[in-house]
């Protein structure tokens, strides 16, 4: 098991660096398109404008590489420890937002992503 | 932006029940790979038949039928409440999981993963609870 955790971290990171560029992307779409939705018909028109774009679909391949990256690890992980090392998501997410969509982050949420950090420790060590 | 509506009864149930789904849908995901055991996919010949025996379990359309479920309610919940109140609610799964783990696969968990997990829903929760109200509202 021992020998196996750093390639069952490297199956999760890759999963979850799949997830990550795939968030970016549909939030960078969706800013471009920049719509209030507040009915229905707003939404359907949001989604259709969404679907027109390239990196959309780009967005949807990289859900299916994710999901067999994952697939692929829980063929090696117990189901407890993949789930627990998959929220390094929140990590990604947190920082690549800060990065490439210029979002800021509180104080607070540096704290939080901390206590993440310190479980995914304990988690693979345990 | 209005000030999104409290936590109604109904609210709670669709946030329990993603919770649930969440649980069931990686239990899935979990059968779905343990059907045949893969000894090792490091040739793309592997990845290829491992890709065939997942696609054709049960248990992986079962998974992704309540991830599919688990999109629709969590929009739901959201155009309701705030994400900031619905994560912690909905992060119930990271003691669920491990939970179904351990009795229904009989996975062993140490207590230095349970304090770990524990570690990951406090911050899983302040990553969530910190959100900029200010940035919501304007």
């Amino acid at each position: 098991m021992k020998e196996h955790i750093f390639i069952i971290i490297g199956l999760i990171a890759l999963t979850d660096v799949c997830d990550t560029v795939g968030q970016l992307i549909l939030k960078s779409s969706i800013n471009k398109i920049n719509w209030h939705i507040n009915t229905l018909k707003k939404a359907i028109f949001l989604i259709i404008e969404l679907l027109k774009m390239p990196r959309i679909w780009f967005g949807f391949i990289l859900s299916g590489v994710s999901l067999i990256f994952w697939l692929i690890a829980l063929t090696k992980a117990d189901l407890n420890l993949a789930f627990s090392l998959d929220s390094m998501r929140y990590i990604m997410i947190a920082i690549a937002s800060m990065l490439f969509l210029k979002e800021k982050i509180s104080n607070e949420r540096w704290f939080g992503i901390i206590f993440v950090v310190f479980g995914i420790v304990l988690a693979a060590l345990g | 932006m209005a000030a999104k509506r409290k936590v109604t009864f109904k609210i709670f149930v669709f946030l329990i029940s993603t919770d649930l789904l969440e649980t069931f849908a990686q239990f899935c995901f979990k059968k779905s790979t343990t059907c045949q055991s893969f000894s090792g996919i490091v040739t793309i010949a592997q990845a290829y038949l491992f890709i065939k025996t997942v696609i054709f379990s049960p248990f992986l359309w079962l998974a992704l039928f309540s991830v599919l479920l688990i999109f629709t309610i969590w929009s739901t919940i959201l155009s309701k409440i705030d994400l900031s109140v619905a994560v912690p609610v909905a992060s119930f799964s990271y003691i669920l999981v491990p939970l179904t783990s351990s009795i229904f696969l009989h996975e062993k968990i140490s207590s230095i993963r349970w304090f770990g997990i524990i570690f990951i829903l406090i911050g899983v929760i302040l990553v969530s609870m910190s959100t900029d109200h200010k940035k919501e509202i304007a």
